[in-house]
């Protein structure tokens, strides 16, 4: 890897992180907590998708996961994204490089394995439930009835699955974009 | 947003090691956002002394009118979810909690980003890096991401504008486009000043394999104990708690 591949991990975390960060604030809102993990992964998978024809060695994939992970931590989402996104962007690498870093269908899949990430915020909801809620005890208790109601246990793997089945959406939405758009501006 | 990572070193007050401004934003996602041992008064009297430490620290950086602002909502708010949280019910109490929630434990460590991004210059976050071991396949990535939120965030403002003017917005004639003629532009734009970026970062020697040397003096002075000294504390108190010596 050299500088300008890392300078570019750089350049794709701020675009996706800066997504990440506006979806994120919606999560304020009951209703769109759950949405976080089908709205990232789509609206994430634009710039993923432009990321992934920069990617042309081992690793590129696997640190922007680390550094979405570690921004996860720094904001106060705990350890549990960290935890995941050094395994599922491990994964999303062997998954591209599997295509030899050029296949487009591959894309797509990695674009799914690497929103795995995004789900795993969620694991502290479902399994220390109560320990979540009595730091945000602040949100008041309509709030944390409304988001129990939406987010039974049987929810945790639905979560993964629909980040990943989005990240798949999200996957083609990209592809679909850079044929229209960067293909033709030269910088895809 | 301007002076983000391009701090002005002849004019800048009090300076802290990059380091001890880390330690300082792990402190307060910890206790201040995580509410870590809230359930012991001494930390949750600890925590209060940490979240106004961002202040203080902006207030020495010679920024004393943002600080002074940042110092009375945090007061103003830390007063109502004390007084007014507990006697409040339903909807008053859902809005009430969030923005106490939001400026009690979220604004702490947003001017403590603040901060760190406008008194610490590249080379010194690098600098501070490379002393903690962090590989450059981290730092550099990390420190491109910095540099490259505020241009960002800037250019998806100037497309918001250029958008709402052709009607592509919410409740606009062309609200369909919202998404892909906001992003689209963004990428575009981005993609060029990154590799403007990179260029410029290449000539400094970035990447390559020599080891480079950094002409930033860091290091842990007076003022960085006295911090590190009031974040420790707090670690102690929460462990004093756990075990029960103190409630």
């Amino acid at each position: 890897m050299k500088g300008k591949d890392l300078i570019n991990i750089g350049i794709f975390s701020a675009i996706y992180f800066v997504i990440v960060f506006i979806v994120a604030m919606l999560g304020f809102i009951p209703i769109f907590l759950p949405l976080l993990a089908v709205l990232v992964p789509i609206l994430g998978g634009i710039p993923f998708m432009l990321f992934l024809t920069r990617v042309k060695k081992f690793g590129m994939i696997w640190i922007m996961s680390i550094i979405m992970g570690l921004l996860m931590l720094l904001t106060g989402m705990s350890w549990p994204p960290l935890a995941v996104s050094v395994v599922s962007g491990l994964l999303a690498e062997l998954v591209y490089k599997s295509g030899n870093y050029q296949s487009a269908s591959r894309a797509v899949i990695t674009n799914g394995v690497f929103s795995l990430w995004i789900a795993a915020n969620y694991l502290p909801l479902f399994f220390a439930a109560e320990k979540y809620w009595s730091t945000r005890q602040n949100f008041g208790q309509d709030y944390i009835d409304t988001v129990t109601k939406l987010m039974p246990v049987w929810m945790c793997p639905v979560m993964s699955i629909a980040a990943f089945v989005c990240g798949i959406i999200g996957g083609l939405v990209g592809k679909a974009l850079m044929k229209k758009h960067f293909e033709k501006a030269g910088i895809a | 947003m301007a002076g983000l990572f391009t701090a002005d070193v002849e004019n800048r007050g009090l300076v802290l090691d990059p380091r001890t401004k880390i330690a300082v934003m792990l402190t307060l996602v910890v206790f201040a956002l995580g509410g870590t041992g809230s359930d012991t008064a001494a930390v949750r009297a600890g925590t209060v002394a940490v979240s106004i430490l961002p202040m203080l620290l902006l207030a020495a950086a010679r920024q004393p009118g943002r600080a002074a602002v940042f110092t009375a909502v945090y007061a103003v708010m830390k007063a109502a979810e004390l007084l007014l949280v507990p006697k409040t019910t339903g909807a008053a109490l859902s809005i009430l909690g969030m923005c106490c929630m939001i400026f009690v434990r979220l604004m702490p460590g947003l001017v403590m980003g603040a901060y760190m991004l406008s008194s610490t210059t590249v080379s010194e976050f690098i600098a501070a890096m490379h002393r903690m071991h962090v590989p450059q396949q981290i730092t550099i990535p990390m420190s491109v991401m910095f540099r490259f939120f505020p241009t960002v965030l800037e250019e998806f403002s100037d497309i918001n504008t250029a958008m709402k003017m052709r009607d592509i917005r919410i409740g606009g004639r062309n609200a369909e486009k919202i998404i892909e003629y906001r992003l689209v532009p963004l990428m575009v734009c981005s993609v060029n000043i990154g590799s403007e970026l990179s260029a410029a970062a290449l000539t400094r020697g970035l990447g390559t394999k020599v080891r480079r040397t950094n002409i930033c003096s860091i290091g842990f002075h007076v003022q960085d104990i006295a911090v590190l000294t009031l974040t420790a504390g707090l670690y102690f108190m929460w462990i004093l708690g756990m075990i029960g010596v103190i409630k």
